[in-house]
């Protein structure tokens, strides 16, 4: 392939932002498509400044477009109906077990590490002789220094797990959302 | 040239009527979009300019009226073919009855007009 004229270069860079309203993939193939054209023009014969002054200025070609595909978006991938059915279902299989999830992780995260926290300082004080009156340890200290640890390990895993599945349900939420785009069209 | 008027009402009856022949030549097998552009281009009225026939080809597709393949072409590198795809073909069948029913109406009235 022959290197690419400043000028084509230009106009295709122009047209790349002027469209960045556009879905990536589309307006990628927009610019290609514009290219083809460009070269296929100059290919045959036609001197490449009549070919750009064809295609017209920048902007207006690019308000083109946005005019076809943005302003009348005729989307007929998914009717308006299955959206909220989408967003029904979602509710309907979702909603318990997130709840379910949700309480069952806090709870073992919040217990387990606070209590692996509390016999792990037991322990040591148990060795040092400072245990207080109130607390009643039958077991032997090291078992409280053992124990521990893995403990709060296990409260500490639950509590990320949680996190990362608040994380993925509200991701999928705002995918089966309408978007605001769609709600002004 | 034509009067500012004059034009715009041609460019509001081609708008409606390009959608129309483009699908019809691709009813003849794929094409990309040079070439669309080419043989539209010698027929007078109907060459709207690659201005209007590219973005119109993109929302064509966003209809799905079209879809589109890289294909290698005769020459230089693979191109973007568009073709009809099954609702393109309803649609032209569909828009090809509406156009014959105004073409004959609109006759008519020429018609009466002209007698009276």
């Amino acid at each position: 392939m022959t290197l690419e004229h400043p000028l084509t270069a230009r106009y295709l860079g122009k047209l790349t932002d002027a469209l960045s309203a556009l879905d990536p993939a589309e307006r990628r193939e927009v610019v290609e498509e514009i290219r083809d054209h460009i070269a296929d023009a100059t290919t045959a014969g036609r001197p490449l400044e009549q070919v750009l002054e064809a295609l017209g200025p920048v902007d207006q070609l690019a308000r083109a477009y946005k005019v076809e595909l943005l302003l009348n978006p005729k989307d007929r991938r998914e009717p308006r109906s299955w959206r909220w059915l989408r967003v029904v279902g979602l509710i309907a299989l979702g909603s318990l077990p997130t709840f379910i999830i949700c309480v069952v992780l806090g709870s073992i995260g919040i217990s387990f590490s606070l209590s692996g926290v509390a016999v792990f300082v037991a322990g040591i004080a148990a060795y040092t002789g400072d245990l207080p009156d109130w607390v009643q340890m039958d077991a032997p200290p090291w078992v409280g220094l053992a124990v521990g640890p893995p403990l709060v390990l296990i409260g500490l895993l639950a509590l990320a797990g949680l996190i990362a599945y608040v994380r993925f349900v509200a991701r999928v939420v705002r995918r089966v959302l309408p978007h605001e785009r769609d709600a002004t069209a | 040239m034509q009067s500012g008027e004059l034009s715009e009402w041609t460019s509001q009856l081609r708008r409606g009527v390009l959608e129309l022949c483009i699908l019809h030549l691709l009813q003849g097998g794929p094409s990309y979009g040079y070439e669309i552009v080419t043989r539209l281009d010698g027929l007078g009225p109907l060459s709207a300019g690659e201005n209007t026939i590219y973005p119109l080809l993109r929302r064509l597709k966003a209809e799905r009226l079209l879809d589109t393949t890289l294909r290698d072409s005769p020459a230089g590198p693979p191109r973007l073919y568009y073709r009809l795809t099954p609702d393109g073909r309803t649609r032209v069948a569909s828009l090809g009855n509406e156009w014959q029913a105004m073409v004959k109406a609109v006759a008519v009235c020429m018609d009466t007009g002209d007698r009276s």
